[in-house]
């Protein structure tokens, strides 16, 4: 049996997790898969892909019975162009890190940290110091909690906030039973009624036609004047315009930005996330998508998919089956 | 009955502790600036707030309850205090601190103002799309709190949460808490300095504590540690840890308190007498952290509580001294 190990995310992961896989499973690791020369031969006998992608314009690779995304999107593997038949498994490990980048943002944006640190260490001001008496902060305690997308992510939030003393509301599209300190789930449909309550929005939800531009003009006017956003799902579940122009007019108190609009290409490597100059307002902190990128994600993250591999070649129960082909 | 309230400190509470006073309490403010005011002032005061009070001050005979409106009272030379005076402190500000010290280390570990500085700058070097490196977090990290009192157990259990280990120093030994894994005593600090990625300074300053966290005990802490100091400056040493900082001895640290302060002389003082602010790996907040809306209502609260209970004749709470 043998494993391909396509692209550079790959590559690192069969290196990363080679003493973990079964004995007598072959691995071929090509890093970059355009350049490559042995690609055909690479995919003709190979029974599991772990890769980020797979294009139709790709040789063909008719053994393959295990496709294993190096992430949680598959939206990349262009599936027509594999075996019907195969199974479809991606990977997690990302909520500790994402789920720890909202509650830091949270805690950042109500005690305003940057604020207040950059003038003391810029200017030496004590405007704000308990001693001077000075201006009050806000603190995360008895404030409220919106959670957007009550998956993986917005469960590990909860769980970490509750202790915070805050109340934690959530809204999801299925339906689910409050837990781990949420007091009450609303249908996304009724999200409205949700946002109005809320001190912290968190999107924690995947990006899908019901919510593309969910948070849009009207939603921004519905949260209070003092509020925070923060966005660690896709930059297009916000609406780009009526965010940039909530924030610079003060309609929300600020936002923690992780996801974008637009991304660097090989033409425009230092393009900016949007279009608007959100990295010149003060109220945002604005992080390049990276609030699941630490090395505990990415260990956890080769062990599951090591995990799998084993599952795969012992013939046992797959994790993380997305689809089958 | 008559409330003082003795300095800048105290009289900018006046407002939220007044207006949650029930009993028939005037109240005064008055600075320490005019020994003449002030000494009218004491006269006939029963109650004083403030956070100071030094042997010199005029006298005020019928003086029963001290109330310092916060939980330091370095501040106060007790032996200067007529007889017959119960010092009480308060408090409200732990909630405040434990989220403070829990936004600093994940802010730490998370690298948040390098990342956020670099792509404000325009950079995408941290971002994985790019094959930027990987940041740290702080589940599975071990915590080590100095001083496990109200601040220590707030942030003990919110780090617990967040899936560290917990330990802590004592001076007194206590119970252990559901979310702090070993309690050392305070003679085996050093022990624990070891093993931690964060240490958490949350003790009282006292005559042991000033320059607890030494050159030694700086070397006795992980590389790449971090030192949050929600406590008072002194009982890190100022110099030692300015060079451990400066020479990597430790990793980092997150300070909100400090070795200087204003006063009407300098009344914008850098906070220390070494250039901390020209150090990458120091977060720097000029002694923030309990000063929320939070704080100042809960505080307000217990200390109105506290005045009612003296007119009311009842027992007084978080007493510290009685002379």
């Amino acid at each position: 049996m043998k494993a391909l190990f396509l692209g550079g995310v790959a590559a690192d992961t069969a290196r990363g997790i080679r003493d973990e896989l079964p004995d007598g499973l072959a691995v071929e690791i090509l890093d970059d898969p355009i350049e490559h020369a042995r690609l055909p031969q690479a995919a003709a006998n190979a029974d599991i892909l772990v890769s980020n992608h797979w294009r139709t314009d790709y040789p063909p690779a008719p053994r393959v019975r295990l496709v294993q995304s190096v992430a949680t999107g598959v939206d990349l593997f262009e599936l027509a162009a594999l075996p019907k038949g195969a199974a479809i498994c991606n990977a997690f490990g990302h909520e500790t890190a994402i789920a720890e980048y909202i509650i830091m943002a949270m805690l950042a944006l109500h005690h305003r940290l940057f604020e207040i640190s950059g003038e003391f260490r810029e200017h030496g001001s004590w405007r704000t110091s308990w001693v001077e008496s000075g201006v009050p902060h806000g603190e995360v305690r008895g404030s409220t909690l919106g959670i957007v997308g009550y998956g993986r992510v917005g469960r590990e939030v909860a769980r970490r906030a509750a202790p915070f003393g805050c109340h934690i509301v959530a809204a999801n599209r299925t339906a689910r039973p409050p837990e781990d300190g949420v007091e009450r789930v609303f249908p996304l449909t009724e999200l409205d009624r949700m946002l109005p309550l809320c001190d912290t929005v968190a999107l924690c939800t995947a990006l899908g036609p019901e919510t593309t531009g969910l948070i849009d003009a009207r939603r921004l006017a519905l949260m209070k004047p003092g509020a925070f956003l923060v966005n660690i799902a896709r930059g297009p579940v916000v609406d780009e315009d009526a965010i940039y122009a909530a924030l610079r007019d003060h309609t929300i108190g600020g936002a923690a930005l992780d996801v974008w609009w637009q991304y660097p290409t090989p033409a425009e490597p230092a393009r900016r996330g949007s279009r608007h100059p959100f990295h010149e307002l003060p109220n945002v902190i604005v992080t390049p998508h990276n609030s699941g990128w630490t090395a505990g994600m990415v260990r956890r993250r080769w062990d599951e998919i090591a995990d799998n591999i084993g599952r795969f070649v012992r013939g046992e129960k797959l994790i993380n089956l997305v689809a089958t082909n | 009955m008559k409330a003082v309230f003795l300095g800048t400190l105290a009289a900018s509470q006046a407002a939220p502790i007044t207006g949650f006073i029930t009993e028939a309490v005037r109240s005064e403010i008055v600075g320490d600036g005019d020994p003449v005011l002030l000494a009218e002032a004491l006269a006939d005061a029963e109650i004083v707030l403030t956070g100071a009070w030094r042997a010199g001050y005029p006298p005020a005979p019928r003086l029963r309850l001290l109330q310092v409106p916060l939980a330091g009272t370095d501040g106060i030379e007790v032996a200067a205090l007529p007889k017959g005076v119960t010092l009480c402190n308060a408090y409200g500000h732990e909630p405040a601190l434990g989220e403070f010290a829990i936004m600093m280390m994940l802010a730490w570990r998370h690298r948040l103002f390098d990342i956020a500085a670099s792509f404000r700058a325009g950079s995408w070097y941290w971002s994985p799309t790019v094959g930027g490196p990987t940041r740290g977090e702080i589940g599975g990290r071990t915590v080590g709190i100095v001083g496990l009192g109200h601040i220590g157990h707030e942030v003990a259990w919110r780090a617990a949460a967040l899936g560290c280990r917990v330990l802590a120093a004592n001076r007194t030994s206590r119970e252990i808490p559901p979310s702090v894994a070993r309690i050392f005593p305070m003679s085996e600090l050093d022990l624990m300095l070891g093993e931690c990625d964060v240490v958490v300074l949350s003790c009282a300053l006292t005559a042991e504590t000033t320059g607890l966290i030494d050159r030694r005990r700086l070397a006795a802490m992980k590389p790449d540690a971090l030192l949050i100091n929600l406590a008072r400056g002194p009982i890190a040493d100022e110099d030692a840890l300015f060079e451990a900082l400066r020479d990597g001895t430790i990793g980092g640290a997150a300070l909100d308190t400090w070795w200087r302060y204003p006063s009407a002389a300098e009344p914008a003082p850098r906070p220390s007498r070494h250039p901390f602010h020209e150090l990458q790996n120091v977060i720097m907040t000029p002694h923030c952290s309990p000063r929320t809306d939070g704080t100042i209502e809960r505080r307000s609260r217990d200390v109105a509580r506290n005045i009612d209970r003296l007119v009311r004749g009842e027992k007084l709470e978080n007493i510290v001294a009685v002379t």
